[in-house]
C-alpha cells in the first residue's frame, strides 16, 4: 500500500459534497458552538494542526484539543462564514477561504479573513494548515 | 463571486503552475499577465493587500521582479476544483536578493478563473507580504 501523503495518490475519495459537510457542517459548526467533541471527531487520532502564519504546530489529537479548549475559553463568540471552498475528491483534500467574526471575553470583535487547507486520510483531517489574516488564535492550550 | 467554469483539471493545473509560475519566475512579464483578466483582482489576503485591475497587477510585478534577483516557486501540492472553476496550491517561495541573501516562504494561493484566465487570485503567506 502506498504510504499516505498530503494529496497522495490512490486514495479512496468521498463525494464533493462530503468534503465541504465536513469543514462546514461537522468542523466549523463544531468550533463556533465550542462542541469540543464535535471538532475532534473530525481528525484522526495522529493529525497535525499547523498555524502557517506563527509556524505553530499541534500535533496529536490530545495537543488540538488542549489548542481548542484554550480557544473556547479566551473568546466568547467565535463564527465563520462566507465561505468558498476548493473541494478535491480526486487528491482527497479540499481547501477553504472564510470570515472568523471572533470575540475575546472582555473586548470587541475581531474581524479574520482566513484560508485553510484539509488533507484528509480515509474521511478524517489528518493534515490542517491555518493561515489567519491577523495575530495567531489558535495556540498551545494546557495537556 | 462564482464564474461559469471553463477550464478541465490539467488545464487549470496548467494555466496556475505552468503558465503563470513559469513566467513569474522567469520574470516574464508579458507571460505573467497574460494570465489575467483585465479587471482581476489580486489579493494578499494575510496584510488586506488589493490590487485592482491589470495595470496595478503589472506595477506589483515589475516592482517584485526587481526587487529579487532571482524568484523560485516550488514543491507544489495542489487542490483542484474543476467543477467550480476553482484551484488552490500550497508552494514554497525561494526568494534571492542581490546581496545573496534569502527569503523562503510557505504560501497558498487560491485561483478563481473565468473565461479561462484568473479573475480573482488570493494569496496567503507565511511571512511578510512582498507582493506590494
Amino acid at each position: 500500500m502506498t504510504e499516505w501523503s498530503e494529496a497522495g495518490p490512490g486514495q479512496p475519495a468521498m463525494p464533493y459534497a462530503k468534503y465541504v459537510d465536513i469543514v462546514t457542517k461537522r468542523y466549523f459548526d463544531g468550533v463556533d458552538n465550542k462542541d469540543l467533541e464535535a471538532v475532534l471527531d473530525c481528525f484522526t487520532a495522529d493529525a497535525v494542526l499547523t498555524e502557517v502564519t506563527s509556524n505553530t504546530v499541534h500535533r496529536g489529537r490530545e495537543a488540538i484539543a488542549a489548542m481548542f479548549r484554550r480557544l473556547f475559553s479566551d473568546f466568547s463568540s467565535i463564527w465563520h462564514g462566507n465561505f468558498v471552498h476548493v473541494g478535491d475528491p480526486a487528491t482527497n483534500s479540499i481547501c477553504s477561504q472564510f470570515t472568523v467574526l471572533i470575540t475575546p471575553v472582555g473586548g470587541s470583535e475581531l474581524r479574520y479573513e482566513n484560508a485553510n487547507r484539509f488533507y484528509l486520510k480515509d474521511r478524517l483531517f489528518h493534515s490542517v494548515y491555518v493561515y489567519m489574516s491577523g495575530d495567531n488564535l489558535l495556540q498551545p492550550g494546557e495537556a | 463571486m462564482q464564474y461559469q467554469p471553463a477550464l478541465a483539471r490539467d488545464a487549470l493545473i496548467e494555466l496556475a503552475c505552468k503558465r503563470y509560475f513559469g513566467a513569474v519566475d522567469a520574470k516574464d512579464l508579458a507571460a505573467t499577465l497574460a494570465c489575467f483578466n483585465d479587471e482581476a483582482l489580486f489579493t494578499v489576503q494575510t496584510s488586506f493587500t488589493t490590487h485592482a485591475g491589470k495595470d496595478e497587477i503589472e506595477r506589483m510585478f515589475i516592482d517584485f521582479f526587481n526587487s529579487w534577483k532571482t524568484i523560485v516557486h516550488k514543491d507544489f501540492v495542489l487542490t483542484v476544483d474543476e467543477a467550480n472553476g476553482r484551484i488552490a496550491a500550497s508552494f514554497e517561495a525561494v526568494l534571492t536578493a542581490e546581496d545573496g541573501s534569502v527569503t523562503r516562504l510557505s504560501n497558498t494561493n487560491f485561483w478563481r478563473v473565468r473565461d479561462e484566465l484568473f479573475q480573482e487570485v488570493h494569496v496567503y503567506m507565511s511571512g511578510a507580504n512582498v507582493l506590494v
